[in-house]
This record gives C-alpha cells, structure tokens and sequence, in this order.
C-alpha cells in the first residue's frame, strides 16, 4: 500500500515537473518575443500579463473590464454547448438503445453513423446558421451532432459487450425484455457511455466557441474575433484562449467524474490508483 | 435454433445493403421534390435541390479542385506530420518511462483545447515566416492540424510500444537482446495495429481541423473557408458544392485508410 | 432413494448443429433418468457435449431429437415457473452490485418485497460464510469468494434443480477443495437436484451420487456410475481405496478419448 502511494504522489510531481516546465518554455518565448517585436502582446505575452489582465479593473468595452466581458460572455457560449451537448447525449443513447432493440433500425442507422464520423461536422456550421437564422439554435444543433456520435457509438458497443451469461442468467430468471436492458444491458453501458461523454464534452464546447465567430452576437467565439481585429484589448483574447482550454479539459474531467459516481467499479478502480 | 442457415444469411446480408440504401434514396426523393423542405420549414435557396449543388459541381470543378487542393495538402501535411511528432512523443515517453508517462498525460489534457482558440494564436506566430500570404498562411493551419494530431497518435502509439504480450520480453531479453533489438523487433510491429487506431481518430480530425483553421486564416484559400465566405454573399448553392465536396474529402480519406489498413495489417487478427 | 420420483427426464436426446454447411452431431441418443434430490456429474473431454446436454436441460438451448421433462412438464414451462438456478464457470457476478445486491437480483426479477429480498440474501450469505461481505463489490473479493456469491445467487430464487456449468474449474487447487465440501454441506441443507458439469474426474466422484461419462465425437452417454460412498463426505476420503478405486474405474469408462 505504501509503495503504491508513493507512485501515485510521485505521478503527481512529475505532471506539477512538466507543467513547470511548460511555464518556464513560454516565458522564454515571451521574453525572446518581448525582444524582437513591437506588439509582442499580440504574439505571445506574458503569463503574468495575462494573469493581471484578469484581475485589472480598467473598463475596456460597455463598461465591462477584460474579465466580465470574458465571462457574460462565456455564459451564452457555454449554456448552449450544454443544451446541445444535453440533446445530443439523449439522442445519442436513445438511438443505441433503438438499434440494440431493433434489427431494423440498426441496419439502417448503422452505415449512417460511420458517414457522419468521416463528415466534417464544425465545417458545415455557417450552414446550419443559415438554416436555423439564429446563432443560439446553432450553437445548440452543432453542438448536438458532435455530441450524438461518440455517446451513440460508444454506447453501442457497451451494449454489445454484456456477456453472453449475463443474458443466459436473465432468460433462466425468466425476465422480461424490460428487466434485461433496465438491469443489465443498461447499467452495463454506462462506462462505455461516459467515455463516449468525455470525448464529447470538449467538442461541443469547441463547436459552440467556433460557431459564435460566425456571427457579431456576442459569445466567447465573437469576442475572440473582435479582440484579434483589435476591436478590444487583445488579452481578452488570451484569457479566453486559456478559459476555453481550462473549460475543454475540466469538461472531461467532471464526466469522469460523474462516471465514478455512477458506477462503483469505477470507483474502485480509480481508488486502487490503476 | 435458426434452420437453413445459408439462405437466411443472404437474405440478412441483401437487407443489410438494401435498408440503409432505401432510406438515403428516400431522404434525397423527399429533398429534390421539397418535401423536405416543407416539413423543417427551410428555404428551398438555403437549401438548395441536389440536382441544384450537383450542376454548380460540375460547372465550377477547376475552381473548386484549387480549393481541394488547398484544403488536401494542407490535411495531409498536418496529419503526417502530427502523427510522426506523435508518435516520437510515444518513444521518448517509452524510452524514460517515469517522466514521459507524465508528460503523456500532459498531452491528454491538450486534447481538450478547443482548435477555435489555437488557430488564431498560431496565425499570430507564423507572421514572420514568409513574405507570400498563402505560404504563412499554409504553415499556419498545417500546425492547426499537426497539433490536433499528435495527441491521439502519441496516447495510442504509447499503448501499442508499452502494452506487449505477457513473457514476449522475457524471451527476447533471454536471447540477450539489447534495448534497440526489443524495440526494433518487438515494441515497433507491436505498435502497427494501435497506430491505425490512432489514424482512425485522427484522419476525420485532420479535415475537421484543416477546414476550420482556414476560417482563421489569412489567405482566402481553402474548402473550408469557401464555405464561410459564399455564405456570406448569399451564394448558397456555391456553399452546398463546396460542402458536399468537404464531405466527399473526409470520405476518401477514410477509405483509403481502410484499404491501407486492411493491406498492411492482413497477416493479423 | 428407492421409489422416490424422477425430477429430471432426459429422453434419447440428439442435437446437431449446422454450421458452414456442415452438420455436426453434438449430441446423439442420450436417456437418463434423474431423481429428486440426487447430485449428477456429467463428466466429459471437451466436445463431448457435456455443457450441451446442461444447456437443453436448461431451456437454453432446444434438441434436434428427443425430449427433456422437468417433473412431467417441458423445460421451458419449468423456466418460466423459477425451477432453475444456475451456476456458471465464471462468476458472472454485476460489478456495480454489491454482493448482496447480487444475490438480490434474481428476486428483484420475481417482483419480491424489499425486506423479503434482504431476509433471503441474509440467510444466503449466511449458508455461504459471507455475512460479513454482505457490502462489499464483487471485485473486492477472491476468486473462490466470487463463485460462492454465484451459488448464494442461484440458491436465492429456492430453485428445485441447481445447474452448475464448470463452477470450479478457474480456481486453485485448496480453494477448489475447500468449496467441494462446502458445496455438499448447501447440497446437504438444501436437498436440490443438482446437475454438475465438469471435466475433474476425481470432483465428479467426491461430489456425485452418479457420475455420467460421457464421449466425444459424436458426443454420447457411455456409461454411468454409482458413487456408494458414505455421506456427509470430507477431504480424507479422497485418500481411502474406495475413492482411488471409484475414480479408477470412472477414467476407464471412457471410450475412444
């Protein structure tokens, strides 16, 4: 036991090592950069820069300092790739359970599913906006679809590896096709599902930042643009750069841990430290 | 117990062609007479007939092969590139496996970015790199798509040099195999069928992320951002070609992977 | 056990399979009569059909030829009125139950009472020695922990007929002995009816009243043997001469292996 916990604390150093010692390469960069150019912020600024551009209380647009124009924006951007993300993980499980159900439905939804895999999706979002006219909609319906593929497919395939003993110990029980996928088929997917979710969570937030470029109605992505444009100062694009990446990785860290939540033996497994 | 075993498994694999090509003739039926239109309530100009885009294909092919070409190039380079640069992270984190595991999980937590946010930033830093718009640019999003890349191939890649069958080192280092033997005959055919896993991860990403870095970039040149921009004159059948066409890219890539896939990886279950 | 009545039917069973074309007789004429209340091994190489013949019984799987009757009804009627439990060669136990939840499932599927399923999954682990396990997850415990939960499990739903395919064959050798005598000890309080499938000569004759051997190719029922060895049995049998004697005669039964 005590071996082990000194593996798992020295993991723990070794990623603080590797963090530090990306901090340290940016500064260089930035210092190098602070060098050569005459608007180095626009290159590479600074963490600190960065850092007391957040806490600066100096009004840049509508009275709003750098850090509340981030982060009332963030909220629309964010909200819709949640409402998409919501439909999508619905559509996407309903769909797994359907083509487990029926053989139907599988045959003709399963070739579809591989196509939208090969489809770029995020390059067909100025279409979608010009289909739905209104940029939450769109935010909502890309976000959506990126969401639907993984958990659908993922989810399948959890449903497919139940073991065939399980189904034997059901049919002897005498159970009915409700309590089949209720207690076993269910509960045996939702692994599957949430590695499905922790796949999907960064890229509805990606598909909801990117469709907000396409149109001047606020949100993270537009702000992003109009920062770049100099239209504002160009740290509010770096604290969304660095707010995206934090909420793009702490999205798939949340659904890691929700599945702990739900399903012991994950639990157990992360507890083991394995 | 199913009987007449063979006929029923024709009949399964005839329907297994037949159902999905009924519904996509369907969809296309019911999208050239309207119906489609009628029932998500969409202007037939934003969404224009098949036979429409179709015709609008064949009229501007020169132009839209220029964009191709663009889009292609700069899909594959970031592909390749990323994936090498993936797969060296793999070997050095196999190499000294302490610190390069830990910097593995580093790359786990980059995944996680959002493209949006990096394509412009990296537009920023490639200004200096040439004086022509279209070659900077080019260097831009062909890092755009390396960066994508390289996560998915160096997780997989790190799995197929480390995760060898129980004893096979053992055996090797009882032949008094050096370090390089094991890795050369052992750890690299281990890691073939895992770099594929990766590449099927990664070939649909590379058109995804090459179509949205042209959106950032400052060369108007690309599928991607032909897209964008006709949309923005209101020349919605020129947008639905170029869709299509991006579609049909993100199709062929995948294809040919497969065949590739099936080619070099047919000696193995 | 004279005169007692006949709990499982097995009537010239046969049972081809078809695959690429080509038939392959899994199963041929098998007839055997089994009492209430006995403990039958069907032992066999692999591809004898041993786990076929199991999975008739059951209802999982339905013969080519012949009849199985389960107290004069089909086996399908005697599935569907809980007569079964069943014990695999894995434990199949739901790794996001815990034991108890486990043992409760087959009860959760009869519609029982949430204090009737806690009161028979109490007394179940009781007859298993795992009281105190009663909270943990199933991958908290070992091998041989993991198939007793199995066996609490089938026990729960009181079936008349005990089906076990290999139950014992993925463990070690102490655990495996350890559990035989607990095996006899539950078969002991429980009188069930209790169908065992293994390919350990030497377990067939420790637990069996009767042994079936059975033969491959094609998979057939060659002779059957009666284990007159006194009860309640314990390890020290294994050393006496009538169990080297039965177990010799058990191996030299076999035909054409």
């Amino acid at each position: 036991m005590k071996a082990l916990q000194t593996i798992r604390s020295s993991r723990k150093l070794v990623t603080l090592v590797w963090i530090l010692g990306l901090i340290i390469l940016w500064e260089c960069g930035a210092f190098y950069i602070e060098a050569v150019k005459r608007t180095p912020e626009n290159v590479l600024p600074h963490l600190w820069q960065i850092i007391a551009s957040v806490f600066s209380t100096k009004v840049i647009s509508n009275g709003q300092t750098a850090t509340q124009i981030v982060l009332t924006n963030a909220g629309a951007t964010l909200l819709r790739a949640g409402y998409g993300f919501l439909i999508g993980m619905a559509g996407g499980f309903l769909l797994a359970i359907l083509m487990k159900l029926s053989g139907i439905v599988e045959k003709v939804a399963f070739p579809y599913l591989m196509l939208i895999q090969m489809i770029p999706i995020l390059g067909m979002a100025p279409i979608v906006l010009a289909i739905t006219k209104d940029i939450g909609v769109s935010r909502i319906v890309i976000a959506a679809i990126l969401t639907f593929y993984p958990v659908c497919t993922n989810t399948l395939a959890g449903l497919k590896s139940v073991e065939q003993e399980k189904l034997d110990l059901m049919y002897l029980c005498a159970a009915n096709r409700y309590q089949v996928y209720w207690k076993t088929l269910i509960p045996t997917c939702i692994p599957f599902f949430f590695t499905g979710l922790k796949i999907s969570a960064p890229m509805a937030i990606t598909a909801s930042i990117l469709v907000d470029t396409l149109q001047g109605d606020g949100g993270l992505g537009c702000m992003l643009s109009q920062s770049l444009k100099h239209a504002m100062s160009i740290y509010v694009f770096w604290q969304i750069v660095f707010l995206s990446a934090f909420v793009g990785v702490a999205s798939s860290w949340l659904m890691g841990l929700l599945e702990r939540r739900f399903s012991p033996q994950k639990r157990l497994a992360a507890r083991k430290g394995a | 117990m199913k009987r007449n075993g063979s006929s029923s498994r024709f009949r399964q694999s005839i329907t297994t062609v037949l159902y999905p090509l009924f519904f996509g003739i369907l969809i296309l039926v019911l999208w050239q007479t309207q119906a489609l239109h009628a029932m998500l309530n969409i202007d037939p100009f934003v969404l224009p007939l098949p036979s429409r885009i179709n015709s609008i294909i064949g009229e501007s092919l020169p132009k839209i092969m220029t964009n191709v070409w663009a889009t292609l190039i700069v899909a594959v380079a970031g592909l390749l590139l990323g994936s090498l640069f993936g797969y060296l992270i793999a070997i050095v984190a196999t190499v000294f496996p302490k610190w390069g595991a830990g910097g593995l999980s580093i790359v786990t937590a980059f995944n996680a970015i959002p493209i949006v946010a990096l394509a412009p930033v990296i537009t920023n830093w490639t200004k200096d790199v040439s004086s022509d718009a279209n070659i900077r640019s080019m260097v831009a999003k062909i890092i755009v798509v390396l960066l994508m890349c390289t996560a998915s191939m160096s997780l997989n890649a790190y799995r197929g040099l480390t995760e060898l069958r129980p004893f096979s080192q053992d055996l090797l280092e009882s032949y008094a195999a050096g370090k390089f033997t094991i890795f050369r005959k052992l750890r690299l055919p281990n890691s073939v069928p895992y770099i594929f896993t990766a590449l099927r991860v990664s070939v649909p990403l590379s058109v995804i992320s090459a179509l949205v870095s042209e959106y950032f970039a400052e060369y108007v040149i690309g599928v991607g951002r032909q897209i964008r921009e006709n949309i923005v004159l209101g020349q919605y059948p020129t947008a639905w070609a170029y869709i299509t066409v991006a579609c049909l890219i993100g199709i062929v890539m995948y294809a040919v992977l497969i065949v590739c896939e099936s080619i070099l990886l047919r000696h193995r279950k | 056990m004279n005169g007692s009545q006949t709990a499982i039917k097995i009537d010239n069973v046969g049972m081809v399979y078809r695959a690429d074309n080509q038939e392959v007789t899994a199963l041929t004429g098998v007839s055997l009569d089994i009492e209430k209340g006995e403990f039958i091994s069907l032992l066999g190489p692999s591809g004898c059909g041993k786990t076929t013949l199991l999975r008739i019984v059951a209802d999982l799987l339905a013969p080519t030829s012949g009849q199985v009757l389960i107290d004069g009804s089909s086996p399908r009627e005697a599935r569907l009125q809980k007569k079964y439990g069943m014990v695999f060669q894995s434990p199949v136990l739901y790794e996001w139950r815990t034991v108890q939840k486990n043992i409760e499932l087959p009860l959760e599927l009869m519609k029982l009472s949430k204090e009737e399923r806690a009161e028979r999954a109490r007394k179940m682990l009781e007859l298993v020695g795992l009281t105190d396990f009663a909270h943990h997850y199933p991958q908290q415990l070992s091998g041989g922990m993991q198939q007793r939960v199995g066996i609490a499990r089938a026990l729960a739903l009181r079936p008349e007929i005990l089906l076990m395919d290999e139950p014992f064959s993925a463990l070690d050798e102490f655990t495996r002995e350890k559990l035989h005598e607990d095996l006899l000890r539950i078969w002991g309080k429980t009188n069930k009816t209790v169908l065992f499938v293994t390919h350990n000569i030497a377990e067939a004759v420790f637990l069996s009243d009767r042994v079936c051997v059975l033969s491959p190719h094609p998979g057939r029922l060659s002779a059957v043997v009666n284990i007159d060895l006194p009860r309640p049995r314990t390890m020290e049998l294994r050393d006496t001469p009538e169990f080297t004697a039965l177990v010799a005669k058990v191996r030299n039964s076999f035909e054409g292996v």
